[in-house]
């Protein structure tokens, strides 16, 4: 019982804690906070593999000043990454489609999870 | 529990051999980069000599067609995967307005010749005594591209191995804007 | 030409060696003989020293009658550099490849002398030499290092200028090609295993020793790769998901997978088959990830140059997998143990967890990285597959990982018995939601940040139980230092390098700012805490690159942010960041551009800002030296484990 009273405890505790943290969580949802995550999914155009947030080449930069520009006229996310892939083309987005054949980079995680957990419990009935 | 470990290495070998024909398959990506020259913009420099396999080539006489200039060597790893897309390129753009032309880079006659049979005799190559040619164009390591438009002014430099639908691409954007 | 002819000779005395041992390890086996193949493992060593000699010969003395050195090396080259040019491009890498697998399989020869009769170590040595084999023969053919260079030339392209103002170019490649090859021996030792049936007694764990060597090195070389780029890239990060990246953390995430897993089958003699299919699979994804960074199918800033090894290197990896799952599916069903999991949340059940994890993020990563191929072939199109992507798989894997951290080693054997578990856990979870408390009221309160440092105080909690379990153990039985030799003491060093490693790195990327400043001469701000002045311009020529460095103080410290253009090819610029470090934070400045039209050694220019005045980038990462400091953790903790006795032992010393 004992145990049980500092688990107790302890969680409350915890909640406590969860709960601050929440209420005093930095709001995330102003225009450059919007403007900062869109960055980090758009790829620089003359970079293999790095974001127009941390590259510094031309193109990157004005990539960002698009990103802005259209953020402020108030289009949508979804707006803005569409208009950006139909002038650099599908590769600039540096995740690719959910649809079509990019489908398969999100079902196949779970799936992997799936079989590997059906594996482990068959493994572990195995007595 | 035989069948499981068996069925489990059935499924591996199918998925290995799917992937290694896939991966076997693939084809090096080539890249070259545009890069600034002083050239850009001028008068293409003289260009003419004697082929590797015997002849003359001369840049003057290629006036009114798109001139792609490539400065390669034997001894140049990224020539020797350039070369086979360099001579598709070139076949495939034989009679619409387009010529290729090596230039030997600093290299021995036999060993040039015996690369250019082996890999790309789709195009001629022109030899460069002494590397006067070389020394006009500014080239200081192969492989090197020019891409010279129809009126005789370099449009484009390209270092690095250029493949050839980066270079299909770049000969396009030339021809539109002269 | 007498250069190319030596060199070529000496790779063919090596490729006889290996060849040689190959030969005689098998007659040995089928005689059942002592097997005299140390001495073949000897020739083929010497050879290829031989071989390497005669390159770095080449390249110290700028002998430009090999094509890699002209193409590589220049006469005004550092000695350093001319050095590690060896292994700046693909011919004169696998020069050190050969060396480090020639160097291993005479070491495990060697290491394992007395036991030169049994078949294990016969078939083991075999798959060795034949690897050894392979990559010499490679050599001799498409990817030779000794080509002659016809031309009389006086002068050569130098080395890239990314792969030469850093001396870290001579650490990252040696420690991450001895964790590759390394890989090699426990591979071996599977396929062996296999062949001779005998999965128990002392071959798995010494097994798991060559592993945690591998490990150790190529986790080091991961993490040296990371500071590398980090240190000269410019862009202030250090891991991109980058193809090349993925190719070196795939059986990084397999070889971790299957040192723990190998832990359950030294205590309950679980696992063997699983284990040994993590042993074949992280040598599999080693030559699988070599031929990405050698093929030139993937773009990579870190990729050689393309090359026809493309289809020979998935030969060896199709040959690896395919003899691999072959064998098991031939003796799998006699290896299994005759004992299963007792319950789901017992230690092993949280092992079996650990498993799925790690391979279940390696099958996710592999798939990510082919996917623009895949995408392509059917499509057409190029896609990319980047951060964005990986890191939203990679974070709820990272946070269950770090659950298990603070769990598992807690954890009875057997059972799972709540009450123990939250008896042993009590004062870390205390200790983590104080340690969050206290954040939240100084101001640190994003999420990401909380709920990693909550976790990181956990397992590090249940990293220093153990390890003041094992002391206590040692010193109950006379001998403190024994500790040291104790089974879980490497391993929850480790742990505890990792933890720092994981604030590190949730902690940069959650608070790291990015900012553009423009400075006159003389003038100074104050950003993100930290006072950044600009005093003037320094420039620097040498033969080896000429630089405009820029006198930049931050926060009292002098730094020279550069732009520097490197001689020989084409006069290649880079930018070169300057970093100032401490334990609190990092603050990366980089020259972006120079005001006017006074623009030396190929800085942008800005036209609209007055001449004299510089644009720097200043970003401020928290935390950032945590990762190296980490990594070194981690280094050293490995290589206690390299000593940890076994289960066991531990009773009897």
């Amino acid at each position: 019982m004992k145990v049980l009273r500092s688990f107790a405890l302890w969680c409350v505790a915890l909640l406590a804690v969860v709960v601050f943290s929440i209420a005093l969580r930095p709001s995330g949802s102003g225009t450059l906070a919007r403007t900062q995550h869109l960055e980090t999914l758009v790829r620089c155009p003359a970079c293999d593999d790095l974001s127009v947030a941390v590259s510094n080449a031309t193109s990157a930069i004005a990539v960002r000043h698009e990103i802005a520009t259209k953020v402020r006229q108030g289009q949508s996310d979804n707006q803005i990454l569409t208009s950006l892939e139909s002038v650099y083309g599908t590769s600039i987005l540096l995740s690719p489609p959910s649809s079509g054949l990019g489908v398969l980079l999100w079902i196949v995680p779970l799936l992997v999870v799936v079989l590997l957990i059906v594996s482990a419990l068959r493994l572990a009935r195995r007595r | 529990m035989k069948r499981s470990i068996m069925l489990s290495s059935l499924a591996a070998i199918v998925v290995v051999v799917a992937l290694s024909l896939f991966l076997a398959t693939r084809h090096p990506v080539l890249g070259a980069t545009e890069a600034p020259s002083p050239l850009l913009g001028k008068a293409a420099p003289q260009l003419s000599g004697t082929k590797l396999g015997g002849g003359t080539w001369s840049l003057k006489s290629e006036l009114g067609h798109v001139v792609v200039v490539n400065f390669w060597a034997s001894w140049c790893g990224p020539c020797r995967v350039e070369a086979p897309e360099l001579s598709a390129f070139a076949w495939q753009e034989r009679n619409k307005g387009v010529d290729l032309v090596g230039v030997v880079f600093n290299d021995s006659l036999s060993a040039a010749a015996a690369f250019a049979a082996q890999y790309g005799s789709l195009y001629p190559s022109v030899v460069d005594p002494g590397g006067v040619i070389a020394n006009r164009y500014g080239i200081t390591s192969p492989p090197t591209t020019f891409v010279i438009n129809a009126k005789g002014v370099v449009e484009a430099t390209l270092l690095g191995p250029v493949g050839a639908k980066q270079l299909e691409g770049v000969v396009a954007h030339v021809k539109a804007t002269s | 030409m007498t250069l190319t002819w030596l060199g070529r000779v000496c790779l063919y005395v090596s490729f006889v060696g290996t060849l040689g041992g190959v030969i005689e390890q098998l007659r040995a086996l089928r005689q059942h003989r002592t097997s005299r193949a140390i001495r073949w493992a000897a020739l083929a060593l010497v050879g290829i020293v031989a071989a390497v000699g005669v390159m770095e010969f080449a390249l110290i003395t700028h002998n430009f009658s090999l094509a890699y050195v002209a193409e590589n090396n220049a006469t005004f080259t550092p000695l350093l550099y001319s050095i590690t040019g060896m292994w700046s491009a693909l011919e004169g890498s696998l020069l050190l490849w050969v060396l480090l697998q020639s160097v291993i399989t005479f070491g495990v020869l060697y290491y394992y002398r007395r036991d030169r009769g049994d078949a294990v170590v016969g078939w083991a040595t075999t798959v060795l030499f034949g690897i050894a084999a392979f990559f010499t023969l490679l050599m001799m053919g498409p990817a030779d290092p000794f080509l002659h260079n016809a031309a009389l030339v006086h002068q050569g392209a130098g080395p890239n200028a990314l792969l030469q103002d850093n001396p870290l170019v001579a650490a990252h490649p040696p420690f991450l090609y001895l964790g590759f090859v390394g890989f090699s021996v426990p591979f071996a030792f599977a396929i062996a295993m296999l062949i001779t049936g005998r999965v128990q007694d002392r071959w798995p764990l010494e097994q798991r020793r060559w592993t945690v060597l591998a490990w150790g090195s190529l986790s080091l070389g991961i993490v040296l790769g990371a500071w590398w780029s980090y240190q000269v890239l410019g862009w202030g990060g250090f891991w991109g998901w980058d193809p090349v990246e993925n190719a070196a953390l795939l059986p990084w995430l397999t070889a971790t997978a299957y040192i723990h897993s190998v832990i359950v089958q030294d205590r309950r003699g679980l696992f063997r088959v699983w284990n040994l299919s993590l042993a074949i699979a992280t040598f599999a994804l080693t030559i699988l990830g070599t031929f990405f960074t050698r093929s030139g199918v993937l773009v990579s800033v870190h990729a050689f140059s393309s090359s026809t090894l493309g289809p020979l290197l998935i030969g060896l990896f199709f040959v690896v997998v395919i003899s691999g799952a072959g064998l098991l599916a031939w003796r799998g069903d006699r290896l299994r143990a005759p004992v299963g999991v007792d319950h789901p949340l017992s230690r092993e059940g949280l092992f079996v967890a650990n498993n799925i994890l790690f391979v279940g993020f390696a099958i996710v990563v592999l798939l990510g990285t082919v996917f623009p191929l895949l995408y392509q072939a059917v499509n057409g199109t190029q896609v990319t597959v980047g951060t964005p992507y990986f890191a939203s798989v990679a974070a709820p894997v990272s946070i269950l990982l770090l659950v298990l951290m603070a769990i598992a080693p807690l954890v009875s054997w057997r059972s799972a018995d709540a009450r123990v578990l939250w008896s042993r856990t009590r004062v870390s979870a205390w200790a983590a939601t104080l340690t969050i408390a206290v954040l939240l009221i100084v101001g640190i309160r994003r999420p990401a940040e909380l709920a990693a440092v909550f976790l990181a105080v956990l397992a590090a909690g249940a990293a220093l139980r153990t390890l003041r379990g094992a002391l206590l153990a040692a010193i109950r039985r006379g001998s403190w230092r024994s500790a040291v030799r104790a089974p879980a003491t490497g391993g929850m060093i480790v742990h505890l390098g990792v933890v720092i490693l994981a604030v590190g790195i949730v902690t940069s990327t959650t608070y790291v700012t990015r900012t553009e400043v423009t400075l006159a001469t003389g003038q100074s701000t104050v950003i993100d805490g930290q006072l950044i002045g600009f005093s003037g311009f320094r420039n620097v020529s040498d033969a080896l690159r000429s630089a405009t460095q820029l006198r930049v103080s931050v926060d009292g410290h002098r730094l020279l942010p550069a732009v520097t253009t490197y001689n020989g090819r084409n006069g290649q610029t880079v930018g070169t960041p300057a970093i100032d470090s401490n334990f609190t934070r990092d603050v990366y400045v980089t020259f972006e551009a120079v005001g006017g039209n006074g623009s030396t050694s190929g800085a942008q220019v800005r036209n609209n800002l007055p001449a004299g005045s510089v644009v720097l980038g200043v970003t401020v990462e928290p935390l950032l030296a945590w990762l190296w400091l980490g990594g070194l953790v981690i280094g050293l903790g490995s290589a206690l484990s390299f000593f940890r006795r076994r289960y066991n032992d531990e009773v009897t010393t």
